[in-house]
């Protein structure tokens, strides 16, 4: 995937720290969330970023967004740093889609309402062109038209993603950060998502940051994988050399941990894998 | 069969403002001695219902019927709250997804675990003491004698677990429930929690019901596997046997939207079970899978058919049951 070079999304030694609240007693300190970061995306990839909770990974895709500036160090996008583009500009080239569609869907509003938004924001066509866009991106997901006005209270975790989906690309963005987008969905309805966003990939030609704590997914769907620990990227790789030879202890001990649906394997001694 | 745990014809009512929720609908099951059950199912197939209703722990609303719930010999239907009391803790315990929520925030982890045995044992304090230290080492709780002085908000997730496993032991149970144990958790504390479960099972000869929706977990702990779906149990067999030859089509289904290394090529499309899980309101007529079912048939709209298709493999499907009946017809 890096054959044409061309990074669409560059990190240069990104940083995001947080103070510690200073006590009487307390040694004033320093929560480095994401530290000295360096990574680049490129046009058509998908890039894998792993780790555990609290390692920082989804601060660094609030960073990529826009959504948090960076302590130190800059975000480019497209060779132009992201804090000196307008929101505006930002939301046509890069989208979100996030782990709780429940929290990020306005409980009020129709599906078709929630999906048009963005169009109507940012001026786009008239309003039976807008709708017809709309039509077309539900489509796009497998929402059929008797969804479309319906609330998202009505809707299952599934079809929620997919409305989430729908609204992040409705802009046509080039660049989506999928945080978790599948860790709050049972596994029948995991794979027919997985199966959309591979889809839309192949079909709009996006480029995906996928982050996720699933091993097996990660596998599935990405081109190269970052690994993050304590707010730092330990390993960075295409996928078939870090899932064939993992360099860093603690993707060792990440892939010894993932449990794959092969019994007679038993249960993995993690204390043991480290130190072999 | 030594059965711990025998369950016929469990169900779970809900009455609601739309309709009653038929969330368990005639579950049958055993669990032996020092056994590992998982129930897998997807959110909603009223596992959790199930653990609730064995531990007497349901909802005020729901209604619980079985023709058989026996524990160790004991009819749990017969006994009143008193004496569900004395059994919760003692010869059965749970352990929860989220201990933050099961822990007393007010009370010290030592105050929690102490009570445990006292409330059931005639212990004094300093033996009660000297058992929760022992536990929670045994449940690889670092510096245990402090811990006890210590709050739940104090440690960290995995830790709270460990002690949650702790307490549960207190008592030495016959049987514990564990309701998705490890979901809440990072995959290496996961494993490492697991490990201990499994551990601590073998060498205290403790039943365990261990409800899951992973069957990654599934696969590696358990001995024996019942899969569910919208309330009812749809395939149970022993673990290898469930892996190697799934035969009810929902279990066919779950095994293949799972991406596994070496077996599916990044990239491709997985096998996704098309549709949604049925409303339990006012119950299901028939096969409740067969709307999402490629090998549906009309014969799937009455009460499908418990067939046994291996040594303590049995299936609820039609298209099973015929399928096994013509290989016997051609072999004969």
């Amino acid at each position: 995937m890096t054959e044409a070079q061309d990074v669409v999304l560059e990190l240069r030694s990104v940083s995001r720290h947080y103070p510690l609240k200073r006590g009487l007693f307390r040694e004033p300190g320093l929560i480095k969330a994401v530290d000295d970061v360096s990574l680049r995306l490129y046009r058509g990839e998908t890039l894998g970023l792993v780790g555990e909770s609290g390692c920082g990974k989804s601060t660094l895709a609030r960073m990529l967004l826009g959504l948090l500036a960076p302590t130190s160090g800059s975000v480019l996008l497209d060779g132009r740093k992201v804090d000196a583009q307008s929101r505006l500009a930002l939301a046509r080239r890069i989208q979100p889609i996030f782990q709780d569609p429940y929290s990020s869907l306005n409980p009020r509003k129709t599906v078709a309402q929630i999906v048009g938004l963005p169009l109507y924001l940012h001026g786009v066509g008239a309003p039976a062109e807008r709708r017809k866009t709309v039509a077309a991106m539900l489509e796009l997901v497998g929402l059929p038209p008797r969804m479309h006005d319906r609330y998202p209270g009505q809707l299952s975790g599934g079809q929620r993603q997919r409305v989430a989906i729908a609204r992040a690309l409705i802009l046509r963005p080039s660049i989506v950060v999928c945080d978790e987008p599948t860790s709050a969905l049972d596994v029948s309805v995991q794979a027919q998502i997985l199966n959309l966003l591979l889809d839309l990939k192949a079909e709009m030609g996006l480029t995906y940051l996928f982050i996720s704590h699933d091993l097996g997914v990660v596998e599935h769907l990405v081109d190269r994988v970052a690994v993050m620990r304590q707010g730092r990227i330990v390993e960075l790789e295409s996928r078939e050399r870090l899932f064939a030879a993992p360099a860093h202890p603690y993707t060792r001990m990440l892939l010894a941990s993932a449990l794959t649906p092969e019994p007679g394997l038993g249960i993995p001694d993690i204390t043991k894998e480290i130190t072999a | 069969m030594d059965a711990l745990l025998d369950v016929r014809n469990l169900r779970v009512e809900l009455p609601g403002s739309q309709g009653t929720v038929h969330a368990v609908r005639g579950l049958d099951f055993q669990v032996k001695r020092g056994e590992m059950l998982c129930l897998v199912g997807e959110s909603g197939c009223g596992k959790s219902m199930t653990s609730l209703a064995l531990m007497g722990l349901l909802p005020r609303a729901a209604v619980r019927s079985a023709d058989r719930l026996e524990f160790d010999g004991v009819d749990l239907r017969g006994l009143s709250p008193r004496q569900m009391q004395d059994l919760r803790g003692n010869r059965m315990a749970m352990i929860f997804q989220e201990p933050m929520t099961s822990l007393n925030p007010a009370y010290t982890v030592g105050n929690q675990l102490c009570e445990a045995l006292r409330r059931h044992r005639p212990a004094t304090r300093a033996q009660a003491r000297d058992r929760a230290v022992y536990l929670l080492e045994r449940a690889g709780v670092p510096h245990a004698p402090e811990r006890l002085r210590q709050y739940p908000h104090q440690l960290s997730g995995g830790l709270r677990q460990r002690v949650m496993i702790a307490m549960a032991l207190m008592c030495e149970p016959s049987l514990i429930i564990a309701d998705e144990p490890t979901t809440a958790l990072d995959v290496t504390i996961q494993a490492q929690i697991l490990r201990l479960i499994r551990e601590l099972q073998t060498e205290f000869g403790t039943a365990v019901v261990f409800i899951t929706h992973d069957l990654g977990v599934v696969a590696r702990i358990a001995d024996r596997v019942a899969v569910m779906y919208a309330g009812e149990i749809v395939e149970t067999a022993p673990v290898g046997q469930l892996y190697a030859q799934p035969s009810h089509p929902y279990t066919q289904g779950l095994l293949s939207c799972i991406p596994v290394r070496g077996r599916t090529p990044p990239g491709s499309r997985l096998a996704a079970i098309p549709g949604v899980v049925p409303s339990l309101v006012d119950g299901i007529d028939g096969c409740a899978f067969r709307n999402r079912c490629a090998q549906a048939r009309a014969a799937c709209a009455q009460t499908p058919p418990q067939v046994a298709c291996g040594t303590g493999h049995i299936v609820r499907c039609v298209a099973v049951s015929r399928a096994l009946r013509e290989t016997r017809e051609s072999t004969v």
